[in-house]
């Protein structure tokens, strides 16, 4: 391409490239001044920047993409960013990076030279990095990158002359080649040499993307080699895949990381530190087995038992149900419905032992509402500081040990928060089986957020049964976990997942995302609480109710429970914190001792799914699967509620 | 928004085809597309309380 053709386009493209915050959108207005326009790139809803600027009597057109964290895109944001790469025919890429994650966030610049592009890098905000007493040596970096590198804190104008020096002495035929392991390198030679086309980036970029299954890059690669090359294309593609039977997206990747890890050796020093800053030692400890245990531990003990358990189901409900409904609410409605409403059917509707204000908004509002309020504002506050994707390495270790599929960690840590997502997650994992395992444990042993905040909150009250009901919990999912992992062959696939910095929560984060899920979980609830009162009702009217849980009443003594807890089993059928609810009642009524009430507790934790869990099941797995996961659940469940029973009455613990 | 799951930046609303099927009246999660987390999609009056902190953020780095 020569300059001159360009120039009646509007310039040479200077393209600007990163993940999201890191100051592109600063160097793109520093540079271009106030001459730019916002549009949607052609065909998608995406808005691009675009703006002109000179550089020593050279015209640049510059354009602002889209964040994206890698060539392989997932959003539509991304995958613009990346439209923008492959069809605008780049003067030069500029890929900007914040100098405080250097280690995240140069694989892409890796990816970007690999591709044959163009690419220039800037390090920026530069000087937080240097607060933080990183010293980042630009030169060396540049030198073992083999592309023009600018270190520059674009928001304290710094860099941006060096910038603009670069790009006007900027040389497009330099670049450098990473290697990869050996085998990795033959399978890429495999099928980069069944590439014939033409390619505006490197055949060995597209094999890398064909390798990774990039949809984008299939297509474009049909398109330019036509039906009988591209047969043979796939057909390399595929005998690599067969052969290796592993996750090739993440050797890729972690191949990657190894070449960045070395390339940053002697580029970044931390001064005045001895060794990691304390938030990285921090964020080792939380991920180690020997230390992270304990961690998850403390985080148990004085977020949930103390907070949600304590003040949650403690203070606040007493306040609320003890005080407000109990003594003042529910005595008002009962008394201006029997004055008003002549009919016992609609009394009973309204006020009566399942009525929709003295049940269902009682619970919803008096009872669910508090606890699982105080719930979200400690799972927001964990949320915001990181600790989940390390959880979830904990957990992978540990799943490790036990010989289970890492990657099953995700929607099972995942199921913490909502069982019915989670069960649809499964879809991420590779085998049919593996999906079917994560699946049953879902539905048995990891009760969602809503159901754990309830159930915490009922055992926290009375002493030894939270550390009954965990330990059961957790032999129950550890033993079931383990003896599937038996069933399912060899292979143990890896699971890695990028951890984003651990920071201290921030408050007004925190603030928005519990009242986010207050919000969103009151609309769920409330209309099926109401639902489940009028069905109650509906059910004690007609007398089925009685039938129904003097049918149950065998299986409660055999659990050792007495027969009234059968409701709150009937009740769990509609939602698993409806359950809970209902054994809250109970208990509060006197009529579970502490060995019974670690008994519900553990049943109805095992027992079945709610309903939309259930159906979600259905969706993934078919019916035949969910009915025999069903079935195989509640078995499960009242199984081990009978022999807990007999296990504490037998030893006397809790007695 | 952020995912609260593994930090990466997600589109704001919860995507069509990607919507979990069981939240009635429509879908109230955003599903991130990178790890599969469903963070709850933030009311209006919130999420204007929490641009314009973020815009200011946003400026100073
Ligand atoms: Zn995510
Ligand atoms: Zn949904």
């Amino acid at each position: 391409m020569t300059r001159s053709n360009k120039e009646s386009a509007g310039g040479d493209k200077l393209i600007l490239v990163g993940n999201p915050n890191v100051g592109k959108s600063l160097l793109f207005n520093a540079l271009t001044g106030a001459y730019t326009t916002v549009s949607n790139y052609p065909g998608t809803s995406v808005e691009v920047s675009r703006g002109f600027c000179e550089i020593e009597g050279n015209r640049y057109e510059v354009l602002d993409t889209p964040g994206m964290y890698s060539l392989l895109p997932i959003t539509e944001e991304e995958r613009v960013a990346r439209d923008i790469l492959l069809a605008e025919e780049p003067y030069a890429v500029i890929h900007v990076i914040d100098a405080r994650n250097l280690e995240r966030m140069l694989p892409m610049t890796l990816q970007l030279i690999e591709t044959g592009l163009p690419v220039m890098l800037v390090v920026n905000i530069m000087d937080e990095a240097e607060a933080l007493g990183m010293s980042i040596d630009i030169p060396l970096l540049q030198e073992k990158l083999g592309i023009p590198v600018i270190g520059a804190a674009t928001a304290r104008k710094r860099g941006l002359k060096e910038i603009r020096a670069a790009i006007a002495a900027f040389d497009r035929q330099r670049r450098a080649v990473f290697g990869y392991a050996t085998d990795l390198e033959r399978d890429i030679l495999k099928v980069a040499s069944t590439l014939a086309g033409e390619y505006r980036i490197d055949r060995r970029a597209i094999a890398l993307l064909l390798l990774q299954k990039d949809g984008g890059v299939e297509e474009l690669v049909r398109a330019t080699e036509k039906e009988a090359g591209y047969a043979g294309v796939e057909a390399a593609v595929n005998a690599v895949v067969f052969e290796r039977r592993s996750d090739l997206h993440l050797r890729i990747s972690l191949e990657r990381k190894r070449v960045c890890k070395g390339l940053l050796e002697g580029v970044v020093s931390q001064q005045g530190r001895e060794g990691k800053r304390f938030a990285e030692r921090l964020s080792d400890w939380t991920m180690n087995p020997w230390t992270g245990f304990p961690i998850l531990l403390v985080i148990l003990y004085f977020g949930l038992y103390q907070f949600v358990g304590g003040f949650g189901a403690g203070t606040v409900v007493d306040l609320l149900e003890g005080s407000l409904f109990e003594e003042h609410i529910n005595p008002w409605f009962i008394s201006v419905a029997d004055r008003l409403v002549p009919w016992y059917w609609l009394r009973e509707l309204l006020v009566g032992e399942y009525g929709v204000l003295t049940l269902g908004v009682r619970y919803a509002v008096a009872l669910v509402l508090p606890i699982v309020g105080t719930f979200f504002l400690v799972f927001s506050v964990i949320e915001d500081t990181g600790y989940f994707p390390r959880l979830a390495m904990l957990v992978d270790r540990i799943f490790k040990k036990l010989g289970l599929s890492g990657r099953a960690v995700i929607p099972i840590v995942l199921g913490f928060g909502c069982d019915t997502m989670a069960t649809m997650v499964t879809r991420t994992l590779e085998t049919v089986r593996e999906r079917i395992l994560a699946t049953i444990l879902l539905a048995l042993a990891i009760p969602c957020s809503a159901q754990l905040g309830v159930i915490l909150g009922l055992l926290s009250g009375v002493p030894g049964t939270l550390v009954v009901w965990s330990v059961c919990i957790a032999l129950v999912f550890l033993v079931i976990g383990f003896l599937a992992a038996r069933l399912l062959p060899g292979e143990k696939p890896m699971f890695y997942m990028e951890l984003p910095p651990l920071r201290l929560p921030q408050l007004q984060n925190v603030l928005v995302k519990t009242l986010t899920r207050m919000q969103a979980y009151f609309l769920e609830i409330f209309p099926l609480f109401v639902i489940a009162s009028v069905l109650l009702w509906a059910g004690k009217m007609t007398g089925i109710l009685e039938n129904l849980v003097s049918a149950m009443t065998p299986v409660m003594h055999a659990l050792g429970l007495p027969g009234e807890a059968a409701a709150a089993f009937i009740f769990g059928f509609f939602r698993r914190d409806f359950g809970a609810a209902g054994l809250y009642d109970l208990q509060t009524s006197g009529m579970l001792s502490a060995v019974q009430l670690a008994v519900a507790g553990v049943t109805l934790t095992l027992f079945v799914p709610c309903v939309a869990q259930f159906l979600m099941m259905k969706k993934e797995r078919g019916w035949k699967a969910s009915i025999g996961i069903f079935v195989f659940v509640s078995v499960l469940a009242f199984t081990t509620g009978w022999g807990l029973n007999r296990f504490l009455l037998f030893t006397g613990i809790l007695a | 928004m952020k995912c609260g799951f593994c930090g990466r930046e997600i589109p704001d609303e919860p995507g069509q085809e990607k919507s979990c099927g069981t939240c009635p009246g429509g879908c109230r999660k955003v599903h991130c597309p990178y790890c599969g987390y469903a963070n709850p999609a933030v009311p209006g009056f919130l999420k204007r309380w929490s641009k314009k902190k973020d815009d200011k953020r946003e400026d100073e780095s």
